[in-house]
């Protein structure tokens, strides 16, 4: 098991991608700052610069190529035979997957200090009140652990997906569309104002934990749902696709 | 080491192996031939428990299933194409699947590989990725390997090296699962063969016993090529033939005398003469093809 892990690690530190991600989250926190950052400070250090949704960009193309690249470099026949078992090659990728989500907020964190530090914005002390009467650090902290489990659910669908398309640029662009515009599906389907109580369970509306968190009077209206609820049923999604995405996998024949 | 028995291979609800059963030794270099389409991919994914079979295969007293894949952490492979990461160099590449950095370096010497393994492999021509496969494949001391189509896109030297490579590693008792179109090449260093076509075995023979059976055939000659073709054809003798010259299978020649003479029917020429592997290979899918029938 710990050979499967260094072997995801190893292939991870090795990918170009997984280090100019950073750098482009980056580049991107910056432009918000200097975008929206005169009259939005609270909420962008809230928010770190934004980082949730850039994130969640990196990571559909990192998640996406982690399959396909195994399908396309002919890689998927000596993984699955080295391993003990399907679900360790599955596990081993996922985790990995999870451990990059991390840092990558982790980094978001940090840049955001930095950016604090040197911003040409007012500047608003951390300890100020902000979001449920609490100071903004604590904001901040809780809006990037909020974000870490939507963005497992975003994992969870992109591995479910990756089994299903061996194209890395179809499971990019489905995924890209799934994330960013689930959230216009999920507010259609439940501006029609019929069987609510059972379509705000449906799974694009949990794109919306992370933004309602840091944002719940507006994005109540849209979700229909609590923070608790929300939460219950990202978890519950990311659960449930795990688990059809390695019974797909399982059942792939390669 | 390796055993394999009554294996059904299934691709869907489509059965592509039919009760396979052999043994594979330490030391042992099978040759897996048989046509396009015969199976020998997907024998091989089978014993890496890559497909949905029944049957049994052991690889060292330890089950292989579609779900148990402990037993195969001694087995190296190359299938289909090299398992290699484009933006890896050929040494990464090793690195990824090496637990001894001396034992990798090793490989690369004999493969001579040493001028392009900190090239990223996105670089490589087909017969620098398939060394690259090649060494992956041996690397980790490994108890059996399994070459599918080895010598594909490599050079005459390259294709010395790994023949070389082979005898190295199964005179140490590495055991070998190798299939090839090359069939010449092949011949040069197995030790066993296996046969397969339409999924089924249809021989598994130590190589010296299987050119011993099946090296002759017998030239036949008459004075009636019409009536000898008849009398063929009823007693369902197997035969070629090429400008009124038979050829025969060994074990028929005294019935098909004395079929001939009662007949009337006289011999001008019954000598041995020798086949090639290839011609015998031919010969055995021809036959298994149309049962004890003709070709002409």
């Amino acid at each position: 098991m710990a050979f499967s892990f260094y072997q995801e690690f190893y292939k991870l530190c090795h990918r170009k991608l997984a280090w100019i991600a950073p750098l482009t989250l980056l580049i991107l926190m910056i432009l918000t700052d200097l975008s929206i950052g005169y009259n939005e400070s609270k909420l962008l250090m809230a928010t770190c610069y934004n980082a949730p949704d850039w994130i969640m960009l990196i990571l559909v193309v990192v998640g996406a190529t982690t399959f396909s690249m195994e399908f396309q470099n002919n890689a998927i026949l000596t993984l699955l035979y080295k391993s003990p078992s399907k679900a360790l090659v599955y596990l081993s990728k996922y985790i990995v997957i999870l451990i990059y989500n991390l840092w990558l907020h982790l980094i978001a964190m940090l840049f955001t200090f930095g950016l604090h530090e040197t911003s040409l914005n007012q500047s608003v002390s951390w300890s100020t009140l902000y979001r449920y009467q609490q100071p903004l650090w604590e904001n901040m902290l809780k809006t990037s652990a909020i974000d870490v489990l939507t963005t497992t659910f975003i994992i969870s669908l992109i591995f479910l997906l990756s089994c299903l398309i061996n194209s890395n640029s179809i499971v990019i662009s489905v995924s890209l569309l799934m994330v960013f515009m689930g959230q216009f599906i999920s507010d259609n389907l439940l501006n029609s104002e019929k069987f609510t109580q059972i379509l705000r369970w449906n799974p694009f509306n949990m794109t919306n934990l992370t933004r309602q968190y840091y944002n719940y009077a507006t994005y109540f209206d849209t979700s229909h749902l609590l923070n608790q609820q929300l939460l219950l049923g990202t978890l519950s999604y990311t659960l449930l696709f795990v688990i059809v995405g390695y019974l797909i996998f399982r059942k792939k024949r390669f | 080491m390796l055993v394999v028995q009554n294996v059904n291979t299934y691709i869907g609800q489509k059965r592509i192996i039919t009760d396979a059963s052999f043994k594979i030794n330490p030391g042992n270099i099978i040759g897996l031939i048989g046509p396009n389409g015969a199976g020998k991919t997907t024998l091989m994914k089978t014993i890496l428990g890559l497909t949905k079979f029944n049957g049994q295969i052991l690889l060292n007293q330890t089950t292989v299933t579609e779900n148990q894949h402990a037993a195969l952490d001694k087995v190296g492979t190359l299938i289909e194409h090299p398992a290699i990461y484009p933006f890896l160099t050929g040494q990464q590449n090793l690195e990824l699947y090496a637990h001894d950095p001396d034992d990798c370096q090793s490989l690369i010497s004999k493969l001579n590989m040493n001028t392009y393994i900190h090239d990223k492999a996105k670089g490589y021509s087909l017969g620098m990725k398939q060394k690259l496969g090649i060494a992956i494949a041996l690397l980790n001391k490994p108890q059996l390997v399994i070459l599918d189509e080895p010598m594909n896109g490599l050079d005459v030297e390259a294709t010395i090296i790994v023949r070389r490579l082979i005898h190295q590693y199964a005179a140490k008792g590495t055991a070998f699962l190798i299939s090839s179109h090359i069939l010449s090449e092949l011949q040069k260093v197995m030790n066993q063969v296996i046969l397969i076509n339409h999924g089924h075995i249809i021989i598994n023979q130590p190589i010296a016993e299987f050119e011993q059976l099946h090296h002759q055939v017998y030239k036949l000659h008459t004075n009636n090529s019409q009536l000898t073709v008849d009398l063929l054809k009823n007693h369902h003798i197997h035969y070629t033939l090429d400008g009124g010259i038979f050829q025969v299978n060994p074990k028929n020649i005294f019935e098909i005398q004395d079929i001939l003479s009662s007949q009337h029917v006289y011999l001008k020429e019954l000598t041995p003469i020798s086949s090639s592997f290839e011609q015998i290979v031919v010969q055995l899918l021809n036959q298994q093809r149309g049962g004890d029938h003709y070709d002409d």
